[in-house]
């Protein structure tokens, strides 16, 4: 994502179809493909502008994992005629840098090769470049310098800044890539030159400089959050022949490689016309807009070949997978199953099911986190991508619980619904809340264009208005069948988090002064443990502690007292603290 | 920090084309008839105007203001209610009380159903009901389709006026907070968020104040009825409502919903303004787990009102709030690849002062450097006049954007009840544009010198301080020693997350 993160689009996709309401979309094909969705709407002199392409991590394959997402990065660096002083200089310079960069890589291989074999230990570690190396980084310095003097800062966004355009953006998922925004009623022509210009005459600038960009990013929202490492390496498990298991953001020694070339190939087949399509909700003539989709996009030269559907799908799982995590967060459990695609009948149910299981009323919090009281929060929900599918439900421990209890408590409520119907009343509620979720998403402009851009996608824009009859169709037997079909043991892959206990500050140091290296690691593995122990163990413990202190020499009776410590604490948290 | 730009507005009569510096290029024009370069586009002026308050506002008979908006394209009604309250009036040693108020309205049951029975009835009704208290307000949301407002507003208003706080509910909502709170120091964001708060207002602000264990096990049933006994009193309510209804109808369904129910005029305290002043230096709090440094950089900012406010929002946009366009942004991230998100924002606070602050992420190698670039870009600011092409398209985008503020009939109602709220002049919107439009490149330069002080500076970094420290092997030049003037940076330690006791300093 370049500038918001996909959980918002996620949302769009969620609140979608209403029974009786129809969104009148006007569809146009061009000559190449493209088509364009129109929804003429009064009111705010505005118009939500955006297009999508059919293009997602799941297009990738190894070594360039990650290249759809710095490549959505790329789309704002300008064309041959935005971002530049001098666009023949300009192109010259980008080959000489992109030459450069080739020499560089053919040492980074070397340093690669070295580091496998043992010769060096660390290959990005300055110190094992060699001198031609240095030189080559030198004059890719000095050419990252001439590149800045030929462009025109940002001139892309500036141009679009300038006239009013607002929430400029764009988002990469595993199916698609989504490029967006608001512009102002007169503007539309200036969103048609744009886009259709940075389709047509693209020029990727900084390109290296923005991998740094997408560094960042990844250390961001990955790297330096308490789950983000751990919820990727998840997703790498449960999926395993489908490109899902990969991340958006790609491999880390993917996206140092990647080369402009790669993303220019990828660009002739997945940024063609006949792989996107563009949309317009708000304030504006839909003949109009039509005259200017033929003038500006209709100048895009049809793909070379039409883009292939995802050929590798995910073998059936036969055993179940289970991974333990030790993070810096409150226990829980994930439980994952392999489901169905986006659009399969059974989609539909298991939305509903998921339903079913979530939120205020309900099953799992009135079971789990009001009768049971096992959770604090739990939750449920169908995943429906392009290619495939999963179901999964969520759960986080009460202190004094574990992330197993949880599980348990879990496979319990599935239980239930394998064996019984659901009362027709719980599943009427559901349908109500589909029925009025269907005119909340169509409530903001924005909103509705981003979910048509993302249904057609997927199946077709026009599943905005059929869906909701599929949703209103799903009976209790059908939720019964696919709660058999899905939720087997074999089928699953389960996540337990324990709690590490949060690492830094000066203060905690202080704790571990004057311990041995052999005693501080005692220490740190006791105090990630201790979140999990209950009273009696943590009793238990102790009792032998104090027993030790008893008898041991001088030199291990400050070790002692700091875990003595430790455990008092726990158990003076556990037993509720004041007495 | 957060990229989208505070709103901004628009002149209509200002085209772009008009405003853009003229260009170099003749009138190249395409076979196609398509324009060599966007700034030979020639668009039709755009006439808007804002909404007037006055056309939507209404005062019920006990003293309530309703800002009403009809829009019939959806079947769909929203109401919310704005209530006089807030966190800062939590009694000492009761910290967490307002924002359990605002959450057990909603989950808590009333006296006429239980808490299950509530949430039954909502969710059959697909209705959206909410309640919560904020630092400085007090809140209560209902969403549904039309045909079913009588039934809504009937269970809305039991919630609002004699809500139960089930004691179990209570309990739940205790051990989720404090399970919560067990976790405050693992996520690096929320760290920094806390330790700039507490470095620009001070500890003893009521904005700083967290909630502890022993604050949040204090409280009781009792707490929450007496809190909402005292403040949720219709003499302080404002409510916005939009959607699919005949104004006066609605008016009237409100009427009947207030009835017997007597507006206590009783004031409420004033939200009280820090004592701090905040202490100029680098302030280090260490997480070595992660591998990325977090930087605030900022001191005290201004309040609403200030008649400079206009040109501090230009000055801003064009430092680091501007996004793509601002040079923070450009020269950290798209020049240097140091961070995927930089920027910065002035605050203008409503009842204190806000904060200017500047902020990103960097890797630790390259934090000190991406430290050093902003602050070289806040000397700059104010040492030299920005461009034409800057100051353009600042206020362009600002006054451009303009309509947006208003673009739902959701957003006419809640601006103007927040305005109330916040007592905004009334001719705020109408004078926005031209008074953007009058701002100069010396008015940002004056304002940089004035608002902008590189003296006063906190800088706060959280994250690896080991390897930060370190640096980059290659850039000697830049560090963190270097940059503290006297040399010295200070440490904070974490706290104990149950008890908000901090150990002393090493």
């Amino acid at each position: 994502m370049r500038r918001f993160t996909l959980a918002l689009l996620a949302l769009f996709l969620c609140a979608a179809g209403a029974r009786a309401q129809n969104v009148p979309v006007q569809e146009v094909v061009l000559d190449n493909g493209l088509r364009v969705l129109m929804v003429p709407r009064k009111g705010d002199p505005n118009i939500a502008a955006g297009w999508i392409t059919r293009t997602g991590s799941v297009n990738e394959r190894p070594g360039i994992t990650g290249l759809s997402h710095l490549f959505e990065h790329m789309m704002f660096k300008g064309t041959r005629t935005i971002g530049t002083k001098d666009i023949e200089a300009n192109l010259k310079l980008l080959k000489e840098m992109d030459d450069v960069r080739a020499q560089m890589r053919a040492e980074d291989k070397e340093l690669i090769r070295r580091a496998r074999v043992g010769e060096i230990d660390d290959p990005k570690d300055p110190k094992n470049r060699s001198d031609n190396y240095r030189q080559l980084l030198a004059r890719f310095d000095e050419l990252t310098k001439r590149e800045k003097e030929l462009m025109v800062k940002d001139e892309f966004d500036r141009v679009y800044t300038t006239a009013g355009a607002s929430g400029m953006n764009a988002g990469t998922s595993n199916d698609f890539t989504v490029y967006f925004l608001n512009v102002p009623a007169n503007k539309l022509e200036l969103w048609f030159w744009m886009e259709s210009d940075r389709l047509l005459n693209p020029v990727f600038r900084e390109f290296y400089s923005e991998r740094d960009v997408v560094h960042e990013e990844r250390r961001l929202r990955t790297d330096s959050t308490p789950t983000g490492k751990f919820d990727e390496q998840f997703d790498a498990l449960f999926w395993m022949s489908s490109p899902y298991g990969w991340p958006v953001v790609g491999w880390p020694s993917d996206l140092e490689a990647i080369t402009r070339e790669e993303a220019l190939d990828y660009f002739a087949v997945n940024y063609a016309p006949n792989n996107l399509t563009a949309c317009l909700v708000g304030d504006f003539e839909p003949a109009q807009a039509t005259a200017l989709a033929k003038k500006y996009f209709g100048r895009l030269p049809r793909g070379p070949r039409e883009p292939e559907p995802v050929r590798t799908q995910e073998m059936k799982q036969l055993a179940e997978q289970r991974m333990i995590a030790y993070a810096e967060t409150s226990p829980q459990v994930r439980v994952r199953y392999h489901t169905q695609a986006d659009g399969h009948p059974d989609d539909f149910v298991l939305s509903v099911l998921g339903d079913i299981l979530s939120g205020r009323t309900g099953r799992l919090y009135k079971s789990l986190v009001l009768q049971q009281e096992v959770a604090n929060n739990a939750s449920a929900n169908q995943n429906g991508n392009k290619y495939e599918g999963y179901f999964e439900l969520r759960g986080t421990a009460k202190p004094g619980k574990t992330p197993e209890e949880v599980e348990q408590a879990l496979y319990r409520e599935i239980e239930k619904l394998q064996k019984e119907l659901v009362p027709a009343e719980e599943l009427q509620k559901i349908k109500n809340q589909s029925s009025a979720d269907q005119f909340r998403g169509l409530q903001s402009n924005f909103g509705l264009m981003v979910q048509l851009l993302l249904r057609d996608a997927n199946r077709s824009w026009s599943s905005i208005n059929t869906d909701p009859a599929r949703v209103q169709a799903v009976t209790a037997e059908d939720i019964r069948r696919v709660a058999n079909k899905y939720f087997t043991p074999e089928n699953r892959t389960v996540a337990i988090y324990r709690t590490k206990a949060a690492a830094g500050g000066d203060a905690e140091d202080a704790t571990l002064a004057g311990l041995s290296d052999q005693e501080k690691e005692q220490v740190r593995r006791l105090r990630a443990a201790l979140p999990q122990m209950k009273a009696e163990q943590v009793r238990a413990i102790l009792q032998q502690v104090e027993q030790m202190g008893a008898s041991a020499p001088a030199d291990k009776q400050k070790g002692l007292q700091v875990v003595k410590k430790m455990l008092e604490d726990r158990l003076k948290q556990l037993e509720g603290g004041t007495k | 920090m957060k990229i989208s730009r505070t709103f901004a507005a628009l002149l209509l009569a200002l085209t772009l084309l008009a405003a853009a510096p003229a260009a170099a290029l003749a009138q190249t024009a395409q076979p196609s008839g398509i324009p060599a370069h966007p700034r030979e586009l020639k668009y039709t002026p755009l006439n808007y105007a804002p909404p007037k308050r006055d056309k939507y506002r209404h005062v019920l008979s006990n003293g309530v203001v309703v800002y009403a908006v009809e829009d019939h394209d959806l079947p769909l009604v929203n109401i919310s209610t704005l209530v006089r309250t807030g966190s800062y009036l939590d009694p000492a040693g009761k910290e967490g009380l307002a924002a359990l108020v605002g959450s057990q309205m909603r989950a808590g049951g009333t006296q006429k159903m239980t808490a299950e029975q509530f949430d039954e009835a909502a969710d059959f009704l697909a209705a959206q009901i909410s309640s919560g208290v904020s630092s400085t307000q007090g809140n209560a949301n209902l969403n549904l389709l039309a045909k079913d407002v009588d039934k809504g507003l009937a269970l809305y208003f039991d919630m609002l006026r004699t809500p139960a706080f089930q004691e179990d509910r209570l309990k739940l909502a205790k051990s989720q907070i404090l399970q919560a709170m067990e976790r405050r120091n693992d996520n690096t964001s929320g760290i920094e968020a806390r330790e700039w708060n507490r470095l620009l207002y001070g500890a003893e602000h009521f904005s700083t104040k967290e909630t502890t264990k022993a604050s949040v096990e204090s409280i009781t049933r009792q707490d929450l009825v007496d809190f909402h006994q005292k403040y949720f009193q219709p003499g302080g309510f404002i409510i916005a409502a939009s959607g699919d209804f005949k104004t006066d109808e609605l008016l009237a369904k409100l009427e009947a919903a207030f009835k017997g129910w007597p507006a206590n005029k009783a004031a409420v305290p004033d939200v009280p303004k820090p004592t701090q002043v905040p202490v100029a230096g680098i302030y280090t709090v260490n997480k070595p787990d992660v591998n990325q440094g977090r930087v605030s950089i900022g001191h005290t900012g201004s309040m609403r009102g200030n008649p400079d406010s206009y040109a501090l929002e230009i000055m801003n946009d064009i430092l680091g709030g501007g996004g793509f366009t601002s040079r923070i942004m450009s020269r950290v991230r798209s020049d240097e690849g140091l961070a995927y998100s930089a920027g910065s924002s002035y605050g203008m606070g409503v009842y204190y002062p806000g904060t200017f602050r500047a902020s990103f992420q960097s890797k630790s190698a390259s934090t000190s450097q991406a430290i050093q670039i902003v602050l070289d870009e806040i000397g700059r600011i104010r040492t030299s006049k920005v461009s034409d092409e800057e100051l353009q398209t600042a206020k362009n985008s600002a006054i451009e954007t303009f309509p947006r503020i208003f673009s739902t009939a959701a957003l006419v109602a809640g601006t103007f009840a927040q305005d109330e709220y916040t007592k905004r002049p009334a001719d705020y919107w109408d004078t926005y544009r031209q008074r953007v439009a009058a701002v100069t490149a010396d008015d940002v330069q004056r304002v940089a010198q004035k608002y902008l002080d590189p003296s006063k500076l906190v800088i706060l970094v959280v994250g690896n301080i080991d390897d930060i420290t370190k640096g980059n092997p290659d850039h000697p030049e830049y560090s963190l020693t270097k940059i503290a003037a006297t040399g010295q940076i200070r440490r904070i330690p974490l706290p104990d997350p149950l008890t908000m006791t901090y150990p002393p300093a090493p």
